[in-house]
């Protein structure tokens, strides 16, 4: 079984995190998800691919503790979070965030704050790649 | 050695993604920032977190730095 927080080049599944979660227990009883993908537009420009890179050690430490403090905070039964980095063409995935809990309002209420907190904690960055060129992003609020 | 390490945009304005300053007794990490800003002021305008070891510090952590020590200037982050 892969491991329940990843920062990876490949792409991941869907079906196979949530499958991974609800092996954890049958206790669950809503799985909330976040999918993040790469859009073709941003800017009102064409965006072909989206290049990521992380300072890995950190981001992978910031990312374990996010899943361990929203496991407490909401009384989570299981969390994942999958990150993508290198490039992501314009269409396919960059982030999942599978949460399970015995109810819907924590699995969704948690699903909502570690991606919020992903953003703001996770040391990741991107770069759009355009046919104009290419441009470090500057994070929306 | 201090080993410092840029990322994304600010390795983008440095030039560089890694530089080794020698290590001297009771050199803080405000010391190799403002080595380092003076050499590359366009980076550091957009720095605003640092890490020394992985873990974040602020201007009030003033411990003396361990040899060997890894520091990493960074931008806001814009993963997700």
């Amino acid at each position: 079984m892969n491991d329940a927080v990843r920062l990876q080049l490949e792409d991941f599944s869907l079906d196979v995190e949530v499958a991974a979660l609800r092996a954890h227990s049958k206790r669950i009883g809503g799985i909330a998800t976040f999918l993040g993908c790469a859009r073709d537009f941003s800017e009102e420009i064409e965006v072909r691919e989206i290049a990521f890179e992380a300072y890995h050690d950190m981001a992978h430490a910031e990312l374990s503790a996010l899943r361990d403090e929203a496991i407490a905070r909401f009384g989570l039964i299981d969390a994942r979070i999958v990150h993508r980095l290198g490039t992501v063409r314009a269409g396919e995935n960059i982030v999942l965030i599978v949460v399970g809990a015995e109810h819907r309002a924590e699995a969704f209420d948690a699903c909502r704050w570690l991606i919020d907190e992903l953003k703001a904690r996770a040391p990741i960055w991107k770069k759009e790649i355009t046919p104009q060129g290419e441009s470090w992003v500057t994070p929306h609020p | 050695m201090i080993n410092v390490l840029f990322f994304g945009p600010v390795a983008e304005r440095t030039g560089s993604r890694q530089i080794s300053l020698d290590f001297r007794e009771g050199l803080r990490w405000q010391d190799v920032r403002d080595t380092l800003r003076a050499r590359h002021p366009e980076a550091f305008e957009i720095v605003s977190v640092v890490a020394v070891d992985g873990r974040r510090v602020g201007e009030q952590d003033t411990a003396p730095l361990a040899d060997g020590a890894e520091i990493v200037f960074m931008s806001t982050f814009s993963g997700g």
